[in-house]
């Protein structure tokens, strides 16, 4: 048997520890969102339980958020306004028709996917500010839409509004009732959906993604098709979305019109981006930033308004110094820290032979 | 000699002067003494009650008024006793006008902070989304505000004011009376919950009495208020009613201004332009021309209670709350509870016993209200539903109408529990 | 038809500040390549700034001084400490970079004035035009022709000035202008000092015809970017036309049975069809 030549050899070796070392991250990722799912709900108190679930759901949203701009360097200004066609979804089909709630988060995401992608068609074809500011337009009429039609809370008719009757909360699933039960639910949806955005990264779409980063002409002469590859990443988005959607409507029992405004999908984008798009730690981040903090600052008594000049900041930041986020902050730290307790002398980064 | 006479007179009379006026401002001062709780002066020490409040501060509009004054009056009854001994410790809490949000500080509040009733809530949005908690946990709510229609229709939620819709059924009443309206139109925001809800009383009312009411329903996040006054101007009324926060009242009125509207409609409001804001931001053109409807009495009044309300803000609250309808309403619901509270056994307060000695409140009295305020034991609470007449004049208000109680259909099931209860 | 004829008229008011919001964001987008987010933060916040300045008794010349200085001098501030930081990045990000200033100027004018009602009364609003039905107030002709003239000139400044030139330049090719001599820091200066000066006129009067709320006033630059859109982000007459004729829609919609609660969408539904009818994007990725 003849041996490799000592490149391939080489590659091969390298391709398998890089397999190993994203195989290990997978692992380490749903360890750490399984553990949390099941120690959080006994650590919080009620207040926070019903916090971190809304910060689950945004997560959720979050990651959608976070592919198409980490992957594709695309951005979108109207995730939120897909949380709320995923919330509608969730909350007419569980109303009306009584579905199994796992069957509504499902056609939530669908639903949401599928105006994700039909909203997307005429901006598919545009780039970077273009897209931005067509997304922006799509979340600006999405709140006119919404506020005037208000969400379903268990009336009649095709709106699903209440008049004159009580208003209805969505029925969670049965062995999520209690709020600490749920929250672990959410935690698993979320543990799922990064899941699932994380496979795609790892496979084709993932490849294809990165090829038309690169710029059009390579993924095109690389044989991309870069239509279908862009529509795919909108659709997984809107997915993201419409199951977050779901999830909200489930933890809060209702949503109000009035809050799905353009500004939250433009806070959504960027708390993303200051969380961090690179990694599923800036995902979390980013949920907890729009959700756990406002919480903390309520709590202790400090204006909202604070908090959004603190935002400002820090997507400011975010965008000038550190471009990977919180989250990459963090990891850079955790990786450096790594290496000194390993005694080791190799600088991470740089490349020995 | 007659001077010295003259010098021990007049030092004589000044003496008496002086302590006739030491005297008068002594009883005075005993005047604005506030009166709280036990009103026994000796501060309390015991195990605390806990009571919440959840209120809309940070967003659209900022309604903590209503909590600032019940905790200033909850700080008095710890300063005279407490209940029965007992201090209240009085938690408010901002739902940030989100209904997320309300229903995780409902949350904390009811499960964490374990209250045995809220007082003083004042929100837009924390009576839809918090309902369902508030009765699976038998919480009573005595709110100082309710807007939407869910806050009127909750078993557990009972605010001590009257509602936009009867705000809008009296006022509209009035106008079409004093000024011999055939026609008027009623704009109200479309928000769900209010924009289908507001204005029917008015129309109800209308239809009894042969007066046309037509509802505008317009989106509060609009930026054009003159095309909202040209569409209401173009239906040819004699009175156009404004049912909308003093937020999007106030850009209205200055385009009617603009517009001229002013000099040939009449334009009469719902409680919310019941501030002192309200008067200079408006301007000069609508002085004695614009009238609205007061949920209470007047804040000049002097009755009593009015008086000792204004005296617990002087005392106990900061010098910038606002001293306005929202903040009687606070007052009022944390004296209902403060009063329910000292008749039970001070050991035994638990959330059940609280719950059950709210409800049976009836004939609670006040030179605030027009009539006495009750909660009773039905499935919704709309007790007070009455309301004077004021307008606007120089840099504030004067009353111009007694009080009224308001009729209409929607009405009749709150007038029959009345009846049972003896009011 | 007849009673279309109000709604005409007023929606001209806040469709010709449309048009101003519109004018300025083009300006500086073609100068620097960034679509300013903050614009209608900047002029919030100026407005508040000339609230503050009338209610203190001085005069009207010294409250538009102000209002306009203030947005200028803070724009100038983020295109000088800021906006260098971001310079070598893509167009998106730079006008995202943006997006951070409008939430912290936001913010703060919330935080600093509150939530007390006010209103911003210019002497012009007393007198106007009354025709059919409705009065054309002093200050929307005002913005009307504000909007004009500042469109012409800058048209003219773009197109037969040296400093016009620079901007073009500057905005074509950054790394090559500056080889070429074009003072990048100079140029630069003058667009955000521009863009400001836009955005501090255009605060003053959407607070007045509109509302002085400062979370309400950032957020109507979507609007304004709808005209920007239908104007290729690039023609300035076009921008014009397009933010008159999305005020006038907005406001004469309120007619048409069933659409009136939803009338608040018509700039954005006008921009989408935009996209799709007319999706050359050459000029514009």
């Amino acid at each position: 048997m003849t041996e490799l030549p000592p490149l391939k050899a080489d590659l091969a070796l390298r391709l398998r520890s890089v397999r190993r070392l994203r195989l290990r991250s997978l692992w380490q990722m749903l360890l750490v969102l399984f553990a949390l799912a099941l120690l959080l709900p006994l650590c919080a108190n009620g207040y926070w339980i019903k916090t971190l679930v809304s910060a689950a759901a945004i997560a959720t949203a979050v990651s959608g958020s976070a592919l198409l701009y980490g992957q594709l360097g695309l951005v979108s200004l109207c995730q939120y306004a897909l949380v709320g066609v995923g919330g509608w979804t969730a909350l007419r089909l569980s109303h009306g028709l009584h579905w199994p709630f796992e069957l509504c988060v499902l056609a939530a995401g669908i639903a949401a996917s599928a105006t994700g992608m039909i909203a997307g068609l005429p901006a598919l074809r545009m780039k970077g500010l273009y897209l931005a500011l067509v997304t922006l337009m799509m979340a600006g009429g999405y709140q006119v839409l919404i506020s005037a039609m208000g969400f379903p809370d268990g009336g009649e008719g095709w709106l699903g509004r209440a008049q004159g009757t009580d208003r209805v909360l969505m029925a969670r699933p049965a062995l999520a009732e209690s709020d600490g039960g749920y929250l672990t639910y959410a935690m698993l949806w979320l543990a799922a959906i990064l899941g699932l955005v994380e496979w795609h990264k790892r496979s084709k779409p993932g490849r294809a993604w990165a090829l038309i980063r690169r710029g059009e002409a390579a993924a095109n002469a690389a044989g991309v098709d870069v239509l279908r590859y862009q529509t795919w990443a909108f659709g997984l988005a809107g997915f993201c979305a419409g199951v977050g959607g779901a999830i909200l409507a489930g933890g809060v029992g209702q949503l109000d019109g009035r809050a799905f405004g353009a500004s939250e999908s433009v806070m959504l984008f960027a708390l993303s981006v200051v969380g961090g798009v690179y990694h599923w730690l800036g995902v979390l981040l980013a949920g907890l930033l729009l959700r756990a903090v406002p919480a903390l600052l309520t709590d202790y008594g400090v204006n909202g308004y604070l908090a959004t000049m603190f935002f400002g900041a820090s997507l400011v930041h975010a965008l000038t110094t550190a471009q990977r986020g919180i989250a990459g902050q963090w990891l850079d730290g955790i990786a450096a820290l790594s290496h000194r307790l390993r005694g080791s002398r190799v600088t991470p980064g740089v490349r020995h032979d | 000699m007659t001077n010295t006479l003259i010098q021990r007179g007049a030092r004589a009379a000044a003496l008496l002067v002086l302590l006739g006026a030491a005297m008068g401002a002594s009883s005075a001062f005993a005047q604005n003494k506030p009166n709280c709780g036990l009103g026994n002066g000796k501060k309390a020490t015991g195990e605390p009650i806990a009571i919440g409040a959840v209120v809309g501060k940070t967003g659209p509009d900022d309604f903590s008024a209503s909590a600032a004054s019940a905790a200033a009056y909850f700080r008095c009854v710890n300063d005279n006793g407490g209940i029965n001994g007992r201090p209240v410790n009085y938690i408010v809490a901002d739902d940030q006008w989100n209904p997320e949000t309300a229903s995780q500080v409902a949350a904390k509040l009811v499960r964490d902070n374990k209250v045995v009733a809220m007082a003083g809530s004042s929100s837009f949005v924390e009576c839809g989304a918090n309902a369902k908690l508030y009765a699976q946990e038998d919480v009573m709510v005595i709110a100082g505000t309710g807007v939407p229609r869910e806050c009127f229709f909750s078993k557990n939620y009972a605010p001590v004011n009257t509602g936009p819709r009867v705000s809008a059924t009296l006022v509209g009443a009035y106008a079409a009376t004093a000024y011999k309206a055939k026609k008027m139109v009623c704009v109200i925001p479309n928000i769900p919950s209010l924009g289908n809800w507001a204005c029917e009383g008015a129309k109800g009312w209308g239809k009894a009495h042969g007066v046309e009411v037509e509802t505008l329903a317009i989106d509060p996040g609009s930026a054009d208020a003159t095309s909202v006054m040209l569409q209401a101007a173009s239906k040819k009324p004699e009175v156009i009613l404004l049912n909308v926060p003093k937020g999007i009242m106030v850009p209205m009125l200055a385009a009617a201004e603009q517009q001229g509207l002013n000099k040939k409609i009449h334009f009469v409001s719902t409680t919310p332009g019941y501030n002192s804001d309200v008067p200079k931001a408006i301007g000069p053109a609508w002085n004695n021309a614009f009238d609205l409807h007061l949920e209470f009495l007047p804040v000049e009044s002097a009755g009593p209670d009015n008086s000792n309300w204004k005296a617990v803000m002087n005392a106990y609250a900061d010098k910038d709350a606002p001293r306005d309808s929202f903040a009687q309403g606070g007052y009022l619901a944390a004296r209902i509870v403060t009063d329910t509270l000292l008749k039970l056994d001070p050991k035994k307060l638990d959330r059940a016993s609280v719950s059950a000695a709210l409800r049976k409140v009836s004939g609670f009295k006040s030179d605030m209200l027009c009539k006495p305020f009750y909660v009773g034991n039905g499935a919704r609470h709309n007790g007070n539903s009455s309301g004077p007449i004021a307008q606007v004049s120089g840099n504030g208000f004067k009353q111009i109408a007694a009080c009224e109680t308001a009729q209409e259909p929607e009405l009749d099931d709150i007038r029959a529990d009345e009846k049972k209860l003896g009011l | 038809m007849l009673e279309l004829l109000p709604f005409l008229i007023s929606g001209l008011g806040v469709g010709s500040v449309y048009a101003l919001s519109g004018v300025g964001l083009v300006v500086l987008y073609r100068a620097s390549g960034v679509l300013n987010f903050a614009f209608g933060a900047l002029g919030a916040l100026g407005a508040y700034v000339a609230w503050t300045v009338l209610d203190a008794g001085l005069p009207m010349w010294a409250a538009w001084l102000a209002s306009v200085a203030t947005a200028m001098g803070l724009s100038l501030l983020y295109g000088w400490f800021i906006a260098p930081l971001l310079a070598e990045r893509d167009s998106t990000i730079r006008s995202i970079g943006t997006l951070g200033l409008a939430l912290v100027l936001m913010g703060f004018t919330e935080w600093y004035w509150g939530s007390s009602p006010r209103r911003l009364i210019l002497p012009t609003d007393a007198i106007g035009i009354d025709l059919a039905d409705v009065r054309l107030t002093g200050t929307r002709i005002i913005s009307l022709v504000v909007a004009l003239a500042m469109m012409a000139a800058i048209a003219l400044l773009l197109a037969r000035t040296r400093i016009g030139l620079k901007m073009r330049a500057l905005a074509n090719d950054r790394g090559l202008s500056a080889v070429l001599g074009v003072y990048v820091l100079r140029v630069d200066t003058v667009a955000w000092l521009l863009s400001g000066a836009f955005a501090g006129v255009s605060g003053l009067l959407l607070a007045n015809i509109v509302r002085l709320q400062a979370t309400l006033l950032t957020f109507l630059v979507i609007p304004a970017f709808a005209a920007a859109i239908l104007g290729r982000l690039h023609s300035l007459p076009a921008t014009v036309v397009a933010g008159l004729v999305i005020g006038v829609l907005e406001a004469t919609a309120i007619l048409l049975p069933g659409f009136a609660p939803f009338r608040t969408a018509v700039p954005f539904l006008l921009a989408l069809l935009a996209i799709i009818l007319f999706p050359n994007t050459q000029r514009l990725a």
